[in-house]
């Protein structure tokens, strides 16, 4: 291969700029997630290439260039370990851009450059997307376009030249874009499934719990999921969104491991009264488990199922935000029948931990006569005795159910939950964890509920003979406030507090949740606009029956009508300018002479010729030329315009 | 081994060999469709082409991969992307189009050129219309002129090379327009036949024999020695005549040109004669007496020129020296 010359001529500095620009706008969503050796390596190649183009130095070698690539590519290998998935992807596209910059020497090789941004782009908008992602999206589409402008710019064009070319064409542009989004057929079923680096979707809930490990909850005010209600809106205290359910434990962490005999416990569900219904939006979360109240009996969701503690679980991690509807029942009644095995798997627990808490369990037992006074007598136990609900509790070791109970006798939910379950499987009395959410806050603008990651909550489920499976928030016995209103009020003085405008902290709420009612807005008209919200739309629309056909239909029907309009549009930008009156009465002359001006010929020398040759009266002649003159360049008015008229109509 | 030969012609060239007769045809379709264009020629929306660029089918098909990956993850934003650009691909095909639609090309003249040399075509496109025209560019089969933007009302004279190889008419049969703007991913064209052409004068000789001596020849003028000094009137300035020999004065009184005459001023005036060149070939004679005629004019001497069935009495400047190279290279062809 022929080595390609190095020297720069500072050519590209009137693109390269732009260039940058788009690749830096591209990049900058990804910066949180690469590694920063990457973001490093990348801004030092723009910033290399652009000295190298200011003071028309010579681009590096092929070897140094080589070198780097192989260097780069190895460190991604290192970092990820792959190179499919967005984050890799996009990590090594970084390095692409990086890289291609330090052997571009032509204006066109820039192509290559602001394709990478445009993938850059669309890769962060797979990962993430925000109220104001459409506003990046806009912005950065157009500092592309004017840098793809800028490279084959005449010298004498001025950036903004570029600039407002480029807005006018993508003005053109957006018509066509809404049509096309709006009509364009969405289908449901994914054709491959590629991991989406969503390392940053926080949730409050992890797959196991082993209270006194973490000592901190996080207050995360973060979204978790947000609910439109149909028509009924439960109470607070009947708000419990069950997660996981939690039925193993080794002594200090309890797991979702779960008996793998038996029918499914669907089966055996029985409910009363009304039915809620409901659609809950869904934040990301990596995660199998779907969200709903008590107990679901139909939901939306495909490749959904319900476990055999009665939990929804999908077969693919929920990666993006989804929506479903839910139809739920608070008054149930589930496993009536618990078979011998499924007894004994919830009443396990470690022979030789938590020996305290196992006696003391034994002793109350005793004393009280049946299973539901033991229930009564432990809460009891946490109401009156001083059991105090912090979200900073200390550690707790190696016995953690011994050392709450006995010692330090502070803790949230997940303290309380464990101590709970502990006492009664010690007791004879099945049980088991769940996790989910709880309470959650209607947003009054908008309507719905809001859940954030900080209503996060563990509480327990003990089977009686008489009930099935019933619920018991020990977690109530303590701090009942918690219960009834949320953790919301207490997040949000704090944060009130922090910023020094404590007083104002409702009116900061306030904005966060108008801030909340258009995201939840956005995110059901827009992010969520799927094969259901599409059909909506279209049978709103008037259109009978949607299918795919029909909308494509649609779809290029408009879009062929929206182009011939655009084409038309610019037909008018590109027409002649109107001519001015007097020119056309001249042109009118011009024909009855029956001659033709020359080119670059001024009205006065024609017009001499035109009396040289002696076919028209020299006089009249003489009259046009003389009122032409005078309309066309005398002061503007009609009379003038009259006498020309006349002069022309005198000879024809 | 090295001497096995692949039997069949290489793809490359089997793909060349029918893109090449594609476009032929092509042409020809389009010159039946147009026919003989005026030398003044404004360009009909019908007879602009367009076609996407080779960046225009990367853009395709990276639109058609963000389709998929939209369609994929459902992702609404980034469907958002993927349509903008699709209607920026459908906007810059019609921006593409009319950026030539409505332009004004015609026929400026040439300059002649020795046999050899580029002969630049001068086109003048007007813009008539409201926008401003960018990127526009002239090009033939072998060449093509720089690009230029014509702001609106604007006339440019763009230069289009043609190479030539001997002397006489060269005609530029065909030529096109085309252009880029905005994005690449189109380009816009449209040919043109407007039966154009130059005239190469023949190649000047690298080392001319000596030209023949001072003669004077058929009494003409008579030959005196008396030399510049002589100042023997003054008359109207014709182009050529040596700055040097410009009265001055007579400027300053009357704001006309006068050049000055001596009596003596053509004692060096030559004949050059085709008959008299020892070389046989017709071709090394012409570019003989080219390269005469060209060091003459240098040296502003008066020549006269004696080819077969024509004569040019002694004289100099631009005119005669245009005079006797056209003779020259039109000498013994058919065309006028």
């Amino acid at each position: 291969m022929k080595a390609q010359p190095r020297g720069t001529d500072g050519s590209l500095l009137a693109s390269l700029p732009w260039t940058l620009g788009a690749l830096g706008l591209a990049l900058a969503p990804h910066l949180p997630y690469l590694p920063i050796w990457i973001t490093i390596a990348s801004l030092g190649c723009a910033a290399w290439r652009y000295s190298i183009e200011k003071r028309r130095r010579m681009l590096p070698s092929r070897w140094v260039r080589g070198g780097l690539a192989l260097a780069c590519f190895v460190g991604v290998l290192v970092t990820y370990s792959s190179v499919s998935g967005v984050g890799p992807g996009s990590a090594l596209l970084a390095i692409m851009a990086g890289l291609k910059l330090l052997e571009t020497r032509r204006r066109r090789d820039q192509f290559v450059l602001l394709f990478i941004s445009i993938f850059l782009v669309m890769s962060s908008l797979l990962r993430e997307q925000y109220l104001w992602s459409l506003l990046y999206l806009i912005v950065s589409t157009l500092v592309i376009l004017t840098a793809w402008l800028r490279m084959s710019a005449a010298e004498s064009e001025t950036a903004r030249q570029s600039f407002v070319t480029g807005s006018r064409l993508l003005l053109y542009a957006a018509p066509l874009a809404i049509v096309m989004w709006v009509f364009f057929p969405r289908i449901a079923t994914p054709f491959w499934a590629v991991p989406i680096d969503t390392s940053r979707a926080t949730s409050g809930l992890s797959a196991t719990m082993s209270p006194g490990d973490i000592s901190s909850l996080s207050m995360s005010n973060e979204v978790a999921f947000r609910v439109r209600f149909a028509d009924i809106v439960p109470a607070p205290r009947d708000r419990y969104w069950r997660g996981l359910v939690l039925t193993s434990f080794n002594g200090r962490t309890w797991a979702g491991t779960e008996p793998r005999i038996g029918s499914p416990a669907s089966k055996q569900i029985a409910v009363r009264g009304e039915p809620i219904t409901y659609e809950v939006t869904l934040e990301p979360t990596r995660q199998h488990w779907v969200f709903a109240i008590d107990i679901p009996m139909s939901w939306s969701l495909d490749n959904t199922f319900m476990g055999p503690q009665q939990q929804l679980m999908r077969v693919h991690p929920i990666d993006q935000r989804v929506a479903y509807e839910v139809v739920s029942y608070v008054d149930y009644r589930i496993e009536a029948e618990l078979p011998k095995l499924f007894r004994d798997w919830y009443l396990k627990i470690p022979d030789n931990s938590n020996r305290r808490a196992a006696e003391l369990a034994r002793q109350m037992r005793s004393a009280t006569g049946s299973d539901v006074a033991y229930i009564e007598a432990v809460l009891a136990k946490f109401h009156n005795e001083e059991y105090y609900y912090t979200l900073e509790p200390p550690p707790l070791g190696s016995s953690p159910v011994d050392r709450f109970l006995f010692d330090t006798r502070r803790g949230f939910c997940e303290h309380y939950a464990s101590a709970f379950a502990f006492l009664m499987r010690s007791a004879g009395i099945p049980a088991r964890i769940v996790l989910g959410y709880q309470g959650g806050e209607i947003n009054p603008l908008g309507g719905h509920l809001i859940v954030r990651q900080s209503d996060a909550h563990a509480w327990t489920e003990v089977w009686l003979p008489e009930t099935g499976w019933y619920r018991v928030d020990p977690t109530a016995a303590v701090a009942p406030e918690r219960i009834d209103y949320g953790t919301l009020d207490v997040a949000f003085d704090g944060l009130g507090a922090t910023w020094g405008f404590a007083a104002s902290s409702q009116l900061l709420h306030r904005l966060s949740l108008t801030l909340d009612a258009l995201n939840a807005r956005w995110n059901d008209w827009v992010l969520g606009y799927g094969p259901d919200t599409q059909k909506k739309f279209m049978e709103w629309l008037g259109m009978q029956d949607p299918d795919w056909r029909k909308m494509m239909l649609t779809l290029v029907t408009i879009v062929i009508a929206l182009i011939i309009l655009i084409s038309g549009l610019l037909m008018l930008r590109y027409r002649k300018p109107a001519q001015d009156r007097a020119a056309i009465l001249y042109w009118r002359f011009v024909k009855q002479t029956g001659m033709q001006p020359h080119l670059g010929e001024t009205a006065a020398d024609f017009a001499r010729r035109v009396a040289v040759d002696g076919t028209l009266d020299r006089q009249s002649v003489n009259n046009v030329i003389t009122a032409y003159l005078d309309a066309r360049y005398g002061p503007a008015d009609d009379a003038s315009l009259l006498r020309l008229k006349n002069a022309v109509t005198a000879i024809g | 081994m090295s001497s096995i030969q692949w039997p069949f012609p290489s793809p490359a060239r089997v793909l060349d060999t029918l893109r090449s007769g594609a476009t032929r045809r092509v042409r020809r379709w389009a010159r039946k469709r147009q026919g003989i264009d005026a030398l003044s020629t404004k360009l009909r929306p019908g007879r602009v082409y367009i076609l996407p660029t080779g960046v225009g089918l990367v853009f395709a098909i990276m639109i058609f991969a963000m389709l998929l990956g939209s369609m994929n993850y459902n992702n609404n934003l980034s469907f958002v992307l993927t349509f903008i650009l699709i209607g920026i691909g459908f906007v810059a095909m019609h921006q593409c189009q009319r950026n030539l639609v409505g332009l004004e090309l015609s026929f400026a003249g040439t300059d002649a050129v020795f046999a050899g040399q580029s002969i630049q075509f001068r086109i003048a496109i007007t813009n008539q219309s409201k926008s401003a025209r960018y990127g526009i560019r002239l090009y033939s089969d072998s060449e093509h002129s720089d690009a230029h933007d014509l702001q609106p009302g604007e006339s440019t004279i763009f230069l289009l090379p043609v190479a030539t190889q001997s002397r006489g008419w060269v005609s530029l049969n065909r030529f096109g327009i085309r252009t880029l703007f905005p994005f690449e991913l189109f380009r816009a064209w449209a040919w043109l036949h407007m039966d154009l052409r130059g005239l190469a004068y023949p190649c000047p000789t690298k080392q001319p024999p000596e030209p023949p001596p001072t003669m004077v020849a058929h009494g003409h003028r008579q030959h005196d020695a008396r030399g510049e000094e002589d100042f023997a009137g003054l008359r109207k300035y014709n182009e050529g005549d040596p700055p040097r020999h410009i009265a001055w004065k007579a400027f300053a009184r009357s704001g006309q040109l006068f050049s000055k005459q001596f009596a003596g001023a053509d004692t060096s005036s030559q004949w050059f004669d085709f008959n008299e060149i020892a070389a046989s070939d017709v071709e090394q004679r012409l570019s003989i007496l080219t390269s005469w005629i060209v060091s003459a004019d240098r040296t502003l001497e008066d020549y006269g020129l004696r080819i077969p069935g024509k004569e040019f009495a002694p004289a100099h400047g631009v005119t005669h020296r245009r005079q006797c190279l056209e003779a020259l290279a039109l000498f013994d062809r058919d065309e006028t």
